[in-house]
């Protein structure tokens, strides 16, 4: 394909010459932007990062920062604080609310999918993704209220529905993990219907309507036509939700800053901790340094997968 | 009537009931936009209550930076999406055309800023700005969103891009056009939906950001998420009324968006395999 | 980096610019603007600054009134200095919650940045603002300036705002608002003649009615009068106090508790906190302030101070242990006449019965690196800012100033409810503060997770929390280099 292309390009004798008509010039005014925007706000700092993460810098002792070599990884893992802990709930919260999400957000997708003449369908869906815009700092003081023993609505719900005792959903250790996720869960399951819905559209209405002359039953017509269209697309936004779950941080701090005691404090909720509260500079880029190795490992799996897909289907399909 | 159109109504008040649930929070907040403190705080909730606009009059009566904080973070969400969109449009072309040595790799690495939890991408950033004396500047917040726009339209328009045949372009070059009249004139315009959900999904990120523009921000960058997070309280209490009142007036801009870029919404995140309709 | 790190504050004389900050204290400023003065403080000649128009930022806490007073007296300065020196400020305001605030200002004045020319600070800041050289040392200033020659109502007011390292003579900031936790009852409740009959009757004793009563009344006396009016099937509750994660909320309510049977948190000295904060007293204390939760509505272990100023004003709660600074919030206009507010309870029995809460409040410290117009309208503030009519303003409007003549005034007590319960709680002994330590922010991040965990029921055992808080604490103040001694083996097991 780029050959072709190639020739196209040389084989023109254009009229009004220009300096673009040489391909690596070309390559790189279209690059060079994104490169520099890429150094000076993602290598420099990430190389900071990376230097930081081995000096000893307290943003408030006045003092100059201090080589200390691997001193701030090993205490990451010994004494300084249980990273084991946050890590282990970040994982079953990102586990749990991700997966979570999909589940439901499929389900309304399809549900949505099949309802392309439902009165107000705009509307509705609007409605739908209207959580995932609202700004986190307010929605998470507001979830605070929603769930709040003596003025919330909720509480209220209950004790019209014959609850005895208020549940204290944020203050009790049982409840605050998983009323933290549901609040997740309802911010981002739209962002997983509304990803459903572009893959469905994806699909090529040829070959359904052929599975439907083939009465096809619905599972088939699910694993053959649609998941094959649309699996790209589901697991993209299943890898946008895992990174950002993954850093959820501006939900948790209004409602919960990591409690009760330590039940919330997700990695993210500790680093800011570290960095902003106790301004340990060094300690909190050994950490983000460690979470950024976390991050792309995760992110090596997903794009892995993806990408055999993407190589399976070029192979199937061939260059046009 | 029959039952199958009984089942189909059924069907759609179920949807219905189910979107209206996802915003009844929202709605709540909305509600609590009109009521008085004591409305707000009543037990049991009240549902049904008489309306007041006294809060969004004393919104703008009392908080005497809201045009200030509100018209910046029009300006910087708007101008920093723009140059993000822009700016990958360039980049994504020639990824999709050209694939230079090390495509896949860059691609993958401009996604890293993103995997970072946002401390750990501000801590680093905020050192450097504040070496730079670049603390309190527009300009410099506006190109930090800029590049935290960028890794995700990229790769949006990148899809998009493999998707729109290289026919066009051969055309276009044959017919005598400059790879600038291609890039502009024959690709740009086929993009629209995937630039619009470019566009969308970063400005909802910098709308509402807060941590950065708290600390790498100042005074005259304040946006409206800064004035939400730091009027939460006022004279001691928790002030509800406005929050509920800034949070209502915040939100009308991206519903109105989604609202009515709905269908380009849809079909740019298919990243280019757009095939049937949404 | 010209900056050294004596927390004397040696560093001021090496540096350039310190040099012209040490002079704008006072005459020299004008000597190095090169005008020609004798003295401003009697104002014969031409003030530096005058007929220029400054421009001057505060940042202050956000939704916090005592700041906010800064902010709307601020126009008072402004006609002041005009008609005074002749010259015009125009004030901004910045502002932070209190959690976010020492974040706000640190990333400004870490740039050496003069963003923001006075900062109200919190008092436990003063030792991380001062270390790094971001304020300015005010021993000169005072010296130079009859009016901030103060004489404070106690030494508690001078090592809670002014003084760091503690029990040097180093000053750092100025008091702008003194806070002490008071108790707010329902007096209308309280004054029933009917529930003193009933009180009576169950509990055989008298019900305490006046701020006398009160204060001769133990915490064991106290449930009693909180189980009394305790009435959760109405929807009332017997009191609230602070159990909140968020900044230092539950650790100034856990404090007195300790403090006042005889605990202590560190050894100031030696900076030792392993074996001190970890003792039996502090774990009865936590104890006692759990067992508390039983006379307070649910959800009360998220309560700060927004939260217990919700269930008081919408008569959830019949009393409410809150810091006397927002007693104007806590007293709105429907419960005026309802409220009586008195000093909190003695902790303990009998003759050994004591009490030591802890202090809040804020002081005004000036950014270092203000220019010398700024330097020198800062100072000018603070001079404004303790004329006797701007305090008996500050007092009048709902602050609680910190100075002697105003709070010895006949008609203090009777200026807001709460100034008598606050003077009372500002004697000697009567209330502390803790730590200045420039670590205070991770050693207090590492205590709250350590208490609300305990308060909440994740940890059962409140040894089990203290010795994490302090296992904790001693491995930061030995990595600070204050401490000397190591944790101890005990801490390599300690965990939540």
């Amino acid at each position: 394909m780029a050959a072709v292309s190639q020739s196209g390009g040389s084989k023109v004798a254009s009229p009004r010459k220009s300096l673009f008509d040489d391909r690596r010039i070309l390559v790189l005014f279209l690059l060079a932007p994104v490169l520099c925007f890429f150094i000076v706000f993602n290598t420099i700092p990430t190389l900071w990062l990376l230097g930081l993460s081995f000096h000893n810098f307290s943003l408030t002792s006045g003092m100059p920062p201090e080589f200390i070599g691997f001193r701030n990884f090993v205490q990451i893992f010994y004494n300084k604080n249980n990273i084991w802990a946050d890590l282990s709930r970040t994982f079953i919260f990102v586990g749990s609310a991700v997966s979570i999400q999909t589940a439901l957000g499929i389900l309304l997708g399809f549900l949505f999918w099949g309802s392309k003449n439902m009165p107000g369908r705009r509307i509705a869906l609007t409605m739908l993704f209207t959580p995932m815009v609202l700004t986190p700092v307010a929605t998470g003081t507001f979830w605070r209220f929603i769930y709040d023993p003596t003025f919330g609505v909720l509480n209220a719900i209950l004790r019209g529905l014959g609850a005895d005792h208020p549940i204290d959903f944020l203050g009790d250790p049982t409840f605050a993990y998983w009323a933290v996720v549901a609040v997740d869960c309802w911010m981002w399951t739209p962002f997983m219907t509304l990803m459903t819905l572009a893959a469905l559209g994806s699909v090529p209405k040829a070959e359904l309507e052929a599975a439907e002359v083939d009465r096809l039953p619905w599972w088939q017509r699910v694993r053959l036509v649609i998941w094959h269209h649309g699996k790209f697309i589901i697991m993209l936004g299943v890898l946008l939700r895992t990174i950002d779950s993954f850093k959820t941080l501006d939900l948790i701090i209004p409602m919960t800053k990591g409690g009760p005691g330590q039940q919330t404090r997700l990695v993210a909720v500790e680093l800011n901790k570290q960095a902003f509260e106790s301004f340990n500079m060094g300690f909190s880029s050994a950490y983000a340094v460690l979470l950024l190795l976390i991050s792309i490992a995760m992110t090596s799996v997903f794009i892995y997968v993806l990408n055999l897909r993407r190589r399976k289907d070029s192979a199937a399909g061939g260059e046009t | 009537m029959n039952a199958e159109s009984l089942k189909r109504k059924g069907y759609y008040a179920v949807l219905w009931l189910t979107s209206l649930l996802f915003f009844a929070p929202v709605a709540w907040i909305v509600m609590s936009s009109f009521k008085t403190r004591n409305d707000i705080l009543a037990v049991p909730p009240k549902l049904i209550f008489s309306p007041t606009f006294d809060n969004y009059l004393d919104l703008l009566d009392r908080n005497t930076s809201f045009v200030l904080q509100f018209a910046n973070s029009v300006v910087l969400s708007l101008s920093a999406v723009v140059i993000a969109v822009v700016v990958s449009f360039l980049a994504a072309f020639c990824f999709s055309r050209f694939k230079p040595k090390g495509t896949n790799f860059l691609m993958f690495i401009l996604l890293s800023i993103r995997m970072l939890p946002a401390p750990a991408v501000i801590l680093p950033v905020y050192l450097m700005y504040a070496n730079f004396g670049w603390k309190d500047s527009h300009i410099a917040l506006i190109l930090f969103y800029a590049m935290f726009s960028i890794p995700f339209s990229v790769w949006i328009l990148k899809g998009f891009l493999d998707g729109v045949s290289v026919r066009f372009d051969e055309t276009g070059l044959v017919n005598g056009g400059s790879w600038l009249h291609v890039i502009f004139r024959v690709v740009l315009p086929q993009l629209k939906p995937g630039l619009i959900a470019a566009f969308i999904f970063n400005m909802i990120f910098v709308w509402n950001e807060f941590l950065f523009n708290f600390i790498v921000g100042g005074v005259s960058t304040q946006n409206i998420p800064y004035a939400l997070a730091v009027g939460t309280y006022s004279d001691g209490g928790l002030n509800w009324t406005f929050i509920a009142t800034l949070t209502t007036i915040y939100i009308i801009p991206p519903i109105v968006f989604i609202y009515l870029f709905q269908k380009y919404l849809l079909a740019g995140m298919t990243f280019g395999t757009v095939r049937g309709e949404v | 980096m010209t900056q050294s790190n004596h927390p004397e504050g040696r560093n001021r004389f090496s540096l350039p610019r310190r040099k012209l900050l040490k002079g704008a204290g006072a005459m020299t400023a004008a000597a190095a603007l090169n005008m020609p003065i004798a003295s401003r403080v009697f104002g014969k000649e031409p003030h530096p600054l005058a007929g220029k128009k400054i421009d001057m930022s505060i940042l202050g806490i956000a939704g916090w009134l005592p700041s906010s007073l800064g902010v709307k007296m601020s126009p008072l300065f402004n006609e002041y200095v005009k008609e005074k020196y002749g010259y015009e400020v125009e004030f901004a305001f910045a502002e932070a919650p209190f959690s976010d605030l020492f974040q706000k200002a640190a990333t400004s004045l870490a740039t050496r940045s003069q963003e923001y020319n006075i900062i109200i600070s919190d008092s436990q800041w003063i030792g991380a603002l001062a270390e790094p050289g971001w304020i300015l040392q005010l021993n000169d200033i005072i010296a130079q300036n009859q009016s901030l020659q103060l004489d404070w109502y106690s030494q508690t007011v001078v090592d809670t705002y002014m003084i760091y390292p503690d029990g040097t003579k180093n000053i750092w900031g100025l008091p702008q608002e003194g806070d002490t936790i008071a108790l707010f009852l329902r007096k209308d409740m309280l004054q029933d003649p009917a529930e003193a009959a009933a009180f009576e009757k169950k509990y055989g004793a008298k019900l305490p009615q006046t701020f006398e009563d009160f204060e001769d009344l133990t915490m064991a006396e106290f449930e009693k009068v909180a189980d009394h009016f305790n009435r959760p099937d109405d929807q009332i509750w017997g009191t609230a106090m602070q159990y909140s994660r968020v900044y230092d909320f539950v650790t100034c309510y856990l404090y007195p508790f300790m403090f006042s049977q005889g605990g202590e948190v560190w050894d100031a000295a030696t900076a030792q906190v392993e074996g001190i904060l970890n003792s039996d007293i502090n774990a009865k204390a936590m104890e006692q302030m759990k067992s508390w939760l039983k006379y307070q509505p649910p959800g009360a272990v998220n309560y700060g101070i927004a939260e217990q100023i919700d269930v008081f004003t919408q008569g959830k709660v019949f009393s409410c242990f809150q810091w006397a600074a927002v007693g104007l919030a806590m007293i709105t206009e429907e419960m005026k006449d309802k409220v009586m507010v008195v000093a909190p309870p003695k902790h303990g029995t009998g003759a050994d019965a004591r009490r030591v809460y802890t202090m809040g409040g804020q002081p005004w410290v000036i950014n270092a690196y203000n220019d010398q117009e700024k330097m020198r309208v800062a100072i000018d503030f603070m001079n404004w800012w303790y004329q006797p009519e701007t305090t008996l303003e500050f007092a009048r409007r709902g602050g609680n100033p910190c100075d002697k003549p105003t709070l010895t005034r006949s008609d203090f007590d009777s200026i807001n409810p709460w100034n008598q319960a606050y003077k009372f709680m500002l004697e000697p002994g009567r209330s502390r503060d803790f730590w200045h330590h420039p670590k205070y922010a991770e050693m207090l991040a590492v205590q709250q997770e350590a208490f609300t965990s305990y308060m909440t029921g994740q940890t059962s055992d409140p040894m089990q929390a203290l010795t994490y808080a302090a296992c904790q604490q001693q491995q930061i103040l030995v990595d600070a280099g204050s401490a000397t001694i190591d944790p101890t083996r005990a801490c390599i097991t300690a965990n939540l």
